[in-house]
């Protein structure tokens, strides 16, 4: 680790109003306790949310993929754009709790853990997405590999097949990495927990008792997740781009695809960050923890990404120029002027226009203005995927089997029941577990108070 | 028995091996003699399909079919080979007359009007109730359709000893050209065309491939004429009408004339012919009173334009003029026929092109007039009996038919289903299906058919034959008419058909090999000479009518290609067919012209009221380049009222829109008769089309050749160059795609990556289709529905985007203008699963779903798909359907139309053409059970093939050179659609479409 010198002036740097690292304990600690009205009021919306998504979806499984807005030539549509979403989301947790990690960017600890937590459950949610849209979702193992009497393989050649992988995959590494962070601060809750919640606590902290020796375990498997969880970053979204760019879909079939999947999940993810801390630095009083340098650092990250995704746009667009190819052009300038444009331009608007906001430092430093702007860069994105899916399905080779897609009320339902599913867990992962990871806050914290350190170690 | 097997013995052999379902209804008390016809009677098991011969009976044209039976149920109707008219093929509705018979909204029981409803009536009732109100007094009068001649004849013979009458009404009835061939050469009845013997056709608006005369024979002889042949020649059609039917799409040249001025064109044309050759005969007068600047004042055709036209029917010959067809009828219809026959004469096509034969034309040729006689005299009528025709539906309102008709005594309609007439009546007889009932027919001279039934009566249905009901009343007013049952009666009448065929032996033994073969043809005599023409009839205009209304369109209605007047509207697999010229299905729409739609702001789908003084009806517009822009057109068969569920509201009758006026010469009802006028709603619907795109934009996916560039070899036709470099994927570096020595036939090549084919044995299915000849007809579609079980979903789902045919029948317009005379170029490519060597759908199925058989045909396996539709995302042709509901669950007895060699699909599955794997499967078993004989060429026929009324499908396999299939692979017009974009190897080879003109974008 980094000398104590550097370790203090980030302290200072990134969290002036903390005093004290019992302070630390005190506050996020705090927020486990009983919520409040405001916390019920969000976990019920988010419940009943959750029932209007399996409502749907069992209203979906119980009539046919029929009530979908979906057809022949347009057999994907909002429930993949709605994966692809999710996968996206889910790539910033791994990205500032593994990379950043390996990086020692300084600003990484306050947010890590709510990031970790919104990836697990983003892919949680992901996850179910494919399944959803599958014909026969009853039959969905049949893509899983299990020995079986009639010797019946999946096909590893179907870039869905890579999907499965890449995806559960990600879920089991980022859910173990998420678990690994989590068991020292546990530790902590567990210390100030009584009843069946401490037991509970106890459980999940396997026994944490803060040795020297358990640290340094804890810290070598730290950094070894780390590392293997970073090439999943850039693997999982990648796998995701191939159930595009392996086909032959105008439109999809793109070697730019995955840098520039990979470079939409972590912009999509790091909005979402942002979504998310904003609101839960304000319910659970964490503004010591969540400062504005924090939101500074990650809308710099938002100019980066987004720059990387204009540029993919403007390269697509010049390579189906570029190319010469008719159905290609053809496919781009549908897009465009197509009768999807407004799913175009909405995307370009939020994903390249909106962005550019951020380059002042007064916008990044506004806390109001980034949560905006990152709304309006979570639809940006939920577009991008729904242009690239569903504008190219509906243009294809032969002109006389153009077809038009419109989403239906099911569809939306399970779409936007996917945010309650999402919040539901969220919501409960606040009240569980520390939303800020304590133990590695304070390794940034100055240590200016011996006395109080000393107690702390005693307590 | 080694003859002939009973019937109730086969039905019972049938319900021991397992089809219980197959219940003895009421029968005929007469056990029948049935004679399977391609697998002799010792060889009947279940499981092996038996085939019957009988004669369709959707339209009168009478094409012969051969009746598939699974364990005494009828589950296909195919063309029968070995009769004249249809000659193996059948048109859609043939095909979807099993789903007349399995129609859930059949009569389950005789009814009696009662109070507002009906009452349910056991057979005797009904029939002594018949007999009683017969007996009562008042005159009979029987309103029947176009009948076959036995039960033609026995009504006639009822008629005649009640001292009643029969009246004939068809609505599509050719009365107007049966009275022009009358009042030229003298013969009353309708002459007969021989498409292929012309070298150029003139259609002055008849819709030969449609449901102009006998539309199966006519495509045939027309695909004929049409398609290039190994010499580089073809046929040509003009297209003289002011809208582009189906026929009209296919024709190389349109002269859009303004409606109704169809004689004044072909009297020009006839007077150019004629000064020419000074043959003007008895029609100089006329012929001098229509020059080619006449011609430009009536129909708006420039007068040099006519001169040309007059030089190339004679030159350019043989040539074959042929008059409006029923979309063309108006006031002077009989003058137009004339006039056509006149152009014939002059050019020396009588006796050439067009024989008069002696008698028996099973088109509809009585006119309308017959009826309305009739209709004036109901009052004094005790009893009225419909029989195969719906006028309550079919005639205009303002023919007063529903008046006239209630003033009637009692009303009686043998009917099959509730239609519009019959529920007008007092008592209902549910009419057998022609599959379950005897009749004949003799649709053209020396050519005699016998329908059979091929099935034990649907049981749901007590059902009765309208013969046989008509003897047994005729039996209780005391009156023989030579039998108990029409099958004796029938009987009695072949044998005056084996007198006349010569046959010596016994009856019994003609009578069997009539049924065996379907047909019994005799030799006629020759053809009449060319008859002299008759001076003209001062009765007879020429003159274009004037049209009724102020409104700023001319209205035609015509007959449509799927439901002819209406009869077939109950029939999903019709109303799901995207109507040939218009991809619409279900509903109606209105055709016009682009420029015209532009001037009025009107789109595709905006909803519009036309009216017209008579009545008005509200319907979606369809923008159409093929149709002039001051005429607006509508098709029949739409806005049933009763019918029902399948036609029941769906789409609107044109009908209300017509005043009743009749061509005075032959009292036909006419259609081109008023001016309607077009009001935006302002509301817009979303059309039931399964059309995306009509324009290619210049991808290579239906191109053509012109036949210069065929003909003049160089680098555009036979020679270099011409075929495109097949590419194949090297081992070596991945999927790359190398250029290759290979042809078609040989890949997949030694070393390609791809692929798991047999190298030696296994046979590659390949199919080539020939689209110079495919006329966009659509039999296949609703042939491949038949076949393979393909649902239908309904006009929502297919507003959806949803429909399921494994065939889609795509059309492309390059050229139509209706703005001037000149080449039309409308495409037809019938799209299936091309059956990839290098499929995209294969690898990104995760569960093998979609799979590459040793034999090169790309599979579906129904129960390993999970429905991620992956498949169909990647298929650059767009030919895999997803079943999104269970679309199969019909309403019982639908089902029993299902073929149970081929798996019926449910929600959740990708389905697609299987190239009918399970005809492939029982050829190579029965070659096998045969000792292991190699399959021959051409012993597997697909469902698309069989149907094809134009021949231009051709399949089999590909490995063997001198299979068709190759040889035709090599042919200098073949191609593979996108292949040399995505090198996809398709299985499915196209033959380009030959024009005359240069292709305005050259070959692409």
């Amino acid at each position: 680790m980094a000398t104590v010198t550097s370790e203090q002036e980030r302290g200072a740097l990134t969290h002036p109003d903390v005093q004290s690292f019992s302070q630390v304990n005190r506050d996020i600690l705090k927020v486990l306790s009983r919520p409040g009205r405001g916390w019920w009021a969000l976990f019920l919306a988010a419940t009943a949310g959750m029932v209007v998504f399996f409502g749907a979806w069992g209203y979906l499984v119980a009539r046919g993929m029929g009530v979908a807005g979906l057809n022949n030539p347009v057999g994907w549509g909002a429930l993949i754009t709605t994966f692809v979403f999710w996968v996206g989301i889910a790539h910033s947790g791994t990205l500032i709790s593994a990379i950043l990690f390996l990086f020692r960017a300084p600003w990484r600890q306050s947010i890590y853990r709510a990031a970790e937590a919104m990836t697990v459950f983003a892919v949680m949610t992901a996850g179910l997405f494919p399944l959803i849209h599958l014909g026969r979702v009853w039959h969905g193992y049949w893509l899983i590999p299990y020995p079986n009497e009639r010797f019946l393989w999946p096909n590893f050649r179907s870039p869905l097949l890579w999907d499965v992988f890449a995806v559960t995959t990600y879920f089991t590494v980022s859910a173990v990495f998420f678990y690994l962070g989590t068991i020292p601060d546990v530790a902590a809750a567990r210390d100030q927990a009584k009843g069946l919640r401490r037991k509970l606590y106890e459980l999940v902290s396997l026994g944490w008792r803060g040795t020297d020796r358990e640290w340094h375990h804890f810290g070598k498997a730290y950094v070894f997740l780390a590392a293997f969880a970073t090439p999943l970053v850039l693997s999982v979204h990648s796998v995701v781009s191939w159930d595009f760019a392996m086909s032959i879909v105008p439109g999809w079939h793109a070697t730019i695809f995955a840098p520039y999947f990979v470079a939409g999940a972590i912009f999509s993810g790091v909005a979402m960050v942002i979504t998310l801390a904003v609101p839960m630095r304000k319910l659970f009083k964490l503004e010591a923890y969540l400062t504005v340098r924090h939101f500074d650092a990650m809308a710099k990250l938002l100019i980066l990404t987004s720059l990387i995704v204009l540029y993919a746009y403007l390269t697509e667009f010049f390579m189906a120029w570029y190319s010469g190819e008719e159905v290609e052009r053809s496919s781009f300038w549908n897009r465009v002027f197509g009768p999807y444009w407004w799913a175009t331009w909405t995307m370009l608007v939020c994903n390249g226009l909106v962005p550019v906001l951020l380059w002042f430092r007064r916008v990044r430093r506004s806390i109001p203005a980034l949560f905006v702007i990152s709304i309006f860069i979570n639809i940006g994105m939920w577009f991008e995927r729904f242009v690239i899916i569903v504008t190219s399905l509906s243009h294809e080779y032969i002109p006389f089997a153009f077809g038009m897609y419109r989403p239906t009320w099911v569809e939306m339902a399970i779409v936007l029941g996917s945010f309650g599913w999402f919040f539901f867990w969220f919501l409960i992962f606040t009240r569980v577990l520390p939303p800020v990871a304590i133990a590695e806050l304070k390794e940034v914290l100055p240590a200016p108070f011996r006395r109080g350190a000393e107690k702390e170690a005693a307590a | 028995m080694s003859e002939g097997i009973r019937r109730r013995d086969f039905l019972k052999v049938v319900g021991a091996g397992g089809a219980g379902a197959t219940v003895l209804g009421c029968s005929t008390q007469k056990i029948e003699r049935l004679l399977p016809y391609v697998v002799a009677d010792e060889e009947i098991t279940p499981g092996v399909a038996t085939w019957y011969t009988s004669v369709c009976g959707e339209c009168p044209a009478g094409c012969g079919v051969l009746v598939r039976t699974r364990e005494g149920r009828v589950v296909k109707v195919e063309g029968n080979p070995q009769h004249p008219i249809s000659k193996g093929a059948l048109c859609p509705r043939g095909y979807a007359s099993v789903q007349g018979l399995y129609d859930p909204d059949r009569l389950r029981t005789p009814l009696l009007k009662e109070g507002g409803g009906f009452r349910p009536l056991s057979w005797d009732e009904a029939e002594t109730l018949l007999a009683q109100k017969m007996a009562e007094g008042g005159r009979t009068l029987f309103l029947t359709g176009r009948l076959g001649p036995s039960m033609e004849a026995l009504v006639e013979a009822l008629a005649s000893s009640v001292q009643g009458q029969r009246v004939e009404y068809e609505s599509l009835s050719e009365a107007p050209l049966r009275e022009a061939t009358r009042l030229a050469f003298g013969v009353d009845d309708l002459p007969t065309y021989h498409l292929d013997q012309a070298r150029l056709i003139y259609s002055f608006g008849a819709d030969f491939l449609e449901t102009w005369l006998s539309p199966v024979a006519y495509h045939r002889a027309f695909a004929r004429m049409a398609g290039v042949d190994d010499h580089a020649s073809k046929g040509r059609l003009v297209w003289l009408a002011p809208r582009l039917s189906l026929t009209g799409q296919n024709a190389d040249e349109w002269v859009p004339l303004k409606p109704g001025s169809e004689a004044a064109v072909a009297l020009a044309m006839a007077h150019v012919i004629a000064r020419a050759r000074g043959n003007a005969g008895p029609y100089q007068a006329v012929l001098d009173a229509y020059p080619p600047a006449r011609a430009e004042s009536l129909a708006g055709v420039p007068a040099a334009v006519v001169e040309s036209l007059a030089e190339r029917f004679l030159e350019e010959g043989p040539s074959l003029a042929l008059g409006p067809g029923v979309a063309g009828h108006h006031r002077h219809a009989t003058g137009a026929n004339l006039a056509v026959h006149v152009l014939n004469w002059v050019a020396g096509n009588v006796g050439r092109t067009l024989s008069l034969g002696q008698k028996d034309q099973a088109a509809p040729s009585r006119p309308f007039r017959d009826l309305q006689e009739a209709l004036a005299a109901m009052p004094g009528v005790g009893v009225v009996v419909v029989m195969g025709t719906n006028p309550a539906y079919s005639l205009p309102p303002s023919a007063g038919f529903r008046q006239a008709f209630a003033s009637a005594g009692f009303r009686v309609a043998f009917a099959t289903g509730l239609d519009e007439t019959s529920a007008l009546c007092d008592l209902i007889l549910p009419d057998r299906h022609f599959l379950e009932a005897w009749g004949d027919s003799a649709p053209r001279p020396g050519v005699f058919a016998l329908q059979q039934p091929a099935m034990q009566p649907v049981p749901l249905f007590d059902s009765k034959q309208a013969g046989d009901v008509l003897l047994s009343v005729a039996l209780r007013l005391g009156k023989d008419l030579g039998g108990v049952t029409f099958y004796d009666f029938l009987r009695r009448r072949w044998q005056g058909v084996a007198a006349e065929a010569g046959h010596g032996g016994p009856f019994e033994d003609f009578w069997r090999e009539a049924l065996r073969k379907g047909v019994v043809e005799i030799e006629t005599r020759p053809t009449q000479e060319s008859p002299g023409l008759r001076p003209p009839e001062a009765s007879v205009s020429f003159e274009p009518p004037d049209l009724e209304g102020a409104g700023e369109f001319a209205l035609l209605v015509y007959p449509s290609p799927r439901f002819g007047d209406g009869r077939q509207a109950n029939r999903p697999w019709l109303q799901e067919l995207p109507d040939p010229v218009s991809k619409m299905t279900w509903h109606s729409w209105v055709e016009l012209n682009p420029r015209a739609g532009e001037r009025l702001g009107l789109r595709n789908g905006d909803m519009v009221v036309l009216r017209s003084s008579y009545g008005q009806v509200e319907v979606p517009v369809w923008l159409y380049p093929g149709i002039r822009e001051d005429v607006v057109a509508l098709a029949m068969g739409g806005g049933h009222e009763e019918f029902g569920r399948f036609a029941k509201g769906k789409g609107v009758n044109p009908m209300v829109l017509l005043p009743t006026v009749l061509d005075e010469v032959s009292g036909t009802l006419s259609k081109v008769v008023v001016r309607v006028s077009l009001e935006p709603t302002g509301v817009r619907r979303l059309l039931a089309t399964t059309e995306g795109s009509a324009d290619q934009r210049g991808r290579p996916i239906a191109p053509a050749v012109s036949l210069a560039a065929l003909t003049g070899g160089g680098d555009k036709g036979h020679g270099k160059g011409h075929h495109p470099d097949l590419r194949e994927l090297q081992g070596k570096g991945g999927f790359v795609p190398v250029p290759t020595e290979g042809r078609p036939e040989d890949f997949p090549l030694e070393g390609s990556r791809y692929g798991e084919y047999d190298p030696e044995e296994k046979p590659r299915w390949a199919m080539v289709l020939d689209l110079d000849r495919c006329t966009g007809c659509s039999a296949c579609v609703t042939a491949c529905q038949s076949e393979n079980n393909v649902p239908w979903v309904g006009e929502e789902q297919v507003m959806r985007g949803r429909e399921m045919h494994w065939i889609r029948m795509e059309r492309y317009y390059e050229a139509v203008d209706a703005s001037h005379p000149g080449p039309v170029d409308i495409r037809f490519l019938p799209m299936l699963c091309q059956h990839c060597g290098n499929a995209p759908c294969e690898p990104v199925c995760p569960v093998y779903a979609a799979y590459h058989t040793p034999e090169g045909l790309n599979a579906q396996v129904y129960n390993r798909c999970v429905g991620t539709r992956y498949c169909a995302n990647n298929c650059p042709y767009k030919v895999r359907v997803f079943n999104w509901f269970t679309f199969t669950d019909v309403p019982e007895p639908m089902n029993w139309a299902y073929n149970p060699d081929v798996t019926v699909r449910s929600s959740g599955v990708m389905e697609k053409c299987s190239f009918c794997v399970h005809r492939i499967r029982e050829a190579q078993n029965r070659a096998r059970l045969e000792g292991r004989r190699p399959l021959q060429d051409g012993e597997v026929v697909t469902a698309c093939q069989q149907s094809c009324p134009a021949e231009a499908i051709v399949f089999g396999n590909i490995r063997d050179p001198r299979s068709r299939v190759s040889q035709l692979a090599r042919n200098g017009r073949a191609y593979r659609v996108l292949d040399e974009h995505i090198n996809t190897q398709p299985a499915v080879i196209y033959l380009k479409k030959v024009t005359f003109h240069e292709a305005p974008e050259g070959e692409h």
